[in-house]
């Protein structure tokens, strides 16, 4: 047991490190960090409370309150799914500090157990943060006074550590299947990529489907959970959490079985599992011909999207934003009358909506801001390099900028043209949107040589957990609500400053964010 | 071709790990480093290629301050660490174009050297698989031919021969010898004994960041081995 909470402690500092940054180089540095986890912690919990609250209130009043539980608990569990599955590769099984621990006086199992409590702590987190406030909305929206009792929440407190473990099971056996093909598969990225794909398509055709059934939950709510038979072992979570202990300890089961069939199903061959999927043998038959030669930004313009499309991890958490950008300006053209239908009622603030949205796309594009902690132990390449260091810190917010300009110059000419805009409101748009393309690429690129983390086990770490890209995402996000809040104190007075003003601020943090790093960048590379 | 002088680096915390070093390479020289673990040579090594900040003394490539002209500096410059690390995405004829390109190679003559370097370390075959599939000696041989492609006048070298095949070592040696007499330099760090008295025109020995000793192989071992001199140096004999 020592063992194992020695190894586990491993794997939980490295996942801490990276997300708070407290081995940074200032007390100041660390303290943002936790700061900033502390505020993403109260947002998460904010939205899931906010989420609960809306089911509450409309079941409630039909004591359909089992509902708000299963949909809660479907949400943590596709949530952590979709969050830890590609964190599996690298932490359980592609750790580089694999040769290390595999060759002390532990059992393989022991320590596949420790990585796989790491990846059920992530999931827990997720559980807690969905299923809680859950309980809190039932405490205080349902008459019948079911959440006073302390039984109830011993159940839920229940549900809440038995969900993960379900979730890390399946993310366990599908990271694994991601792991092995990248191992067997000659285009490991590209058959990698296509799971993933295949994946995401599955999980949003399964959140779209959940949406329809959300909104109609107050018109046929028994008849919604006598459909749910296929997911049964939600539905006694659910019956679970309300008071029937024989269904919790039923769903309690079917967690705590695939749990403990993949820990010790996987731990008896994790070395070998660790060896297949590490194992990749170079090829012998390459025949040199005549190379070609380009100038060195565009070398290193190549090596960033080497990587990015090279590294699924990299590609699937920063650029599905980009994905949902391209979508959301071909579905707007193809879907126009429903969604003009939606939209086309009296005062709704169509221009401003379209920005938020691209924004919003934009924000969860964090493609610079890792991009220096992933040189790491490759940085003593590009440093040795004949070329100044501001070259390097304009490519790497450059490649962002290749990627998310052409992909907002789509979205915004669809939607204007999908939504009707005048040719100064698609003017507007495409400004106010570019504009925010360009801070957030030169903000992640700031953010990246702030919080660095060169030294990290695995790129899971850097793209997934890190302080820099989690700011990347959150600050621009906070930037954008500012602007919003902007644009209605506009509205209130003269109708130009309800898009001035927000433009303005975009316009202002864009530049000052790019003075920052044109001024500081060079310095802070050199320091790293 | 290299001058050193008056380098010092301070660690944050206050540790001096190299004090008032001078040192000069002279075009055509193989200058071995030698000193035991922790002696400040890695830390040379890497303020010479650039790669490291220092606040004392002033180091030059071939006329090129590296604080005052850095992209100079390491224009004519090429820098192997003990343990490089390659990207493991690139497939490794990617990762020497990337190479050439950030050096400005022409096409032609990376084709030729590729081609002469690769074929010289058995690597050429291997070139379009990624590195990451790539044994720790393949590595360094990619590395080293990643070196050579650029035609340095500097070479500098940290614990080259580490998890070299003995042909290989002969085969970089051989290079070494040639890239000399083409009028380039090496600077390297070693704990080959052997090998430094064997290779080297000149040798300095750095003890706790000091120069203890440095001059021409031949004056500095004498009659004894260089062994012999470095333990006794070191007060272990």
């Amino acid at each position: 047991m020592k063992k194992f909470l020695t190894l586990l402690k491993v794997s939980i500092q490295s996942m801490l490190l990276s997300s708070t940054n407290s081995r940074g180089r200032s007390r100041k540095k660390a303290a943002t960090g936790l700061g900033a986890v502390v505020a993403i912690a109260g947002l998460g919990l904010y939205l899931s409370g906010f989420y609960s609250y809306m089911l509450m209130q409309a079941l409630a009043p039909s004591h359909m309150e089992i509902l708000v539980f299963i949909f809660m608990g479907m949400a943590a569990l596709v949530g952590g799914l979709l969050f830890t599955t590609f964190a599996v590769k690298g932490v359980v099984f592609g750790g580089k500090d694999n040769d290390l621990l595999l060759s002390m006086p532990v059992s393989s199992t022991l320590l596949m157990a420790s990585r796989v409590t790491a990846i059920y702590l992530e999931n827990l987190l997720f559980s807690a943060f969905v299923l809680l406030p859950a309980g809190v909305v039932c405490t205080i929206l349902t008459q019948s006074g079911m959440g006073h009792s302390l039984l109830f929440w011993v159940r839920l407190v229940i549900a809440a550590l038995t969900l993960p473990l379900l979730d890390t099971a399946l993310s366990v056996l599908l990271g694994a299947l991601v792991a092995f093909l990248s191992a067997r598969v000659s285009k490991g990225a590209l058959g990698q990529n296509i799971v993933t794909g295949l994946f995401l398509v599955v999980v949003f055709y399964f959140s779209f489907n959940l949406n329809r059934m959300i909104s109609g939950l107050a018109a046929n709510a028994a008849g919604i959970k006598d459909s749910l038979n296929w997911a049964a072992p939600l539905l006694w979570m659910g019956e679970g959490i309300l008071g029937d202990w024989g269904l919790l300890l039923a769903f309690a089961a079917c967690c705590v079985i695939p749990f403990a069939l993949v820990v010790f199903g996987l731990g008896r061959v994790y070395r070998q599992a660790v060896t297949a999927f590490a194992a990749r043998s170079a090829q012998s038959n390459y025949k040199l011909s005549a190379q070609s030669a380009s100038s060195q930004k565009k070398a290193l313009l190549r090596k960033e999207a080497q990587r990015f499309f090279g590294t699924p991890m990299y590609f699937w958490n920063a650029g599905l934003g980009l994905i949902m950008l391209l979508a959301a300006g071909v579905a707007s053209l193809v879907m126009r009358e429903k969604l003009l239908a939606f939209v086309g009622m009296e005062g709704f603030p169509l221009l401003p909506m379209a920005a938020a949205v691209i924004c919003f796309c934009l924000c969860t594009c964090p493609i610079a801001a890792p991009s220096v902690s992933l040189e790491g132990k490759y940085l003593w390449i590009l440093r040795e390099a004949p070329m100044p260091g501001s070259t390097l810190l304009w490519v790497k917010a450059g490649f962002q900028l290749l990627l998310t300009l052409p992909c907002t110059v789509i979205a915004g000419a669809c939607i204007s043209i999908a939504l009707g805009f005048q040719l100064w409101q698609g003017a507007a748009l495409l400004i106010a949107t570019l504009l925010f393309a360009v801070g957030h690429a030169m903000f992640g690129m700031l953010m990246g040589l702030t919080f660095p983390k060169l030294d990290a086990v695995n790129e899971t770490v850097v793209i997934k957990q890190s302080l820099a890209t989690t700011l990347a995402m959150f600050v621009p996000m906070a930037a954008l609500a500012a602007a919003g809040g902007l644009y209605w104190l506009g509205s209130q007075t003269v109708g130009w400053a309800a898009l001035a003003l927000p433009v303005a601020l975009l316009a202002v943090l864009t530049a000052v964010s790019t003075i920052t790093l044109a001024k500081r960048g060079p310095a802070m590379l050199r320091a790293l | 071709m290299l001058r050193i002088e008056h380098y010092s680096k301070t660690y944050p915390g206050g540790k001096k790990a190299v004090d008032d070093l001078t040192l000069h390479v002279r075009p055509g020289e193989i200058y071995g480093f030698i000193g035991h673990n922790g002696a400040g040579k890695t830390t040379t090594l890497r303020a010479v290629a650039g790669v490291m900040d220092f606040t004392e003394g002033t180091i030059a490539i071939d006329g090129h301050d590296i604080k005052k002209d850095p992209v100079g500096a390491k224009r004519v410059t090429a820098f192997l660490p003990d343990n490089p690390d390659l990207y493991e995405f690139m497939k490794g004829i990617d990762y020497l174009n990337f190479i050439a390109d950030l050096y400005d190679i022409p096409a032609d003559q990376r084709t030729a050297d590729i081609g002469k370097f690769g074929d010289a370390f058995e690597l050429t075959g291997n070139l379009g698989s990624a590195i990451g599939s790539y044994s720790h000696g393949m590595r360094q041989k990619l590395a080293l031919i990643s070196a050579f492609i650029r035609r340095p006048k500097l070479l500098i070298l940290d614990e080259p021969f580490v998890g070299l095949d003995p042909s290989a070592s002969h085969l970089m040696k051989g290079y070494l010898a040639e890239l000399c007499r083409g009028g380039s330099a090496v600077f390297f760090s070693t704990h080959v004994l052997e090998v430094a008295e064997k290779l080297c025109h000149q040798i300095a020995i750095i003890k706790d960041g000091r120069l203890v000793k440095s001059g021409p192989t031949e004056a500095l071992v004498g009659d004894s081995s260089l062994e012999d001199v470095f333990l006794e140096l070191e007060g272990e004999k």
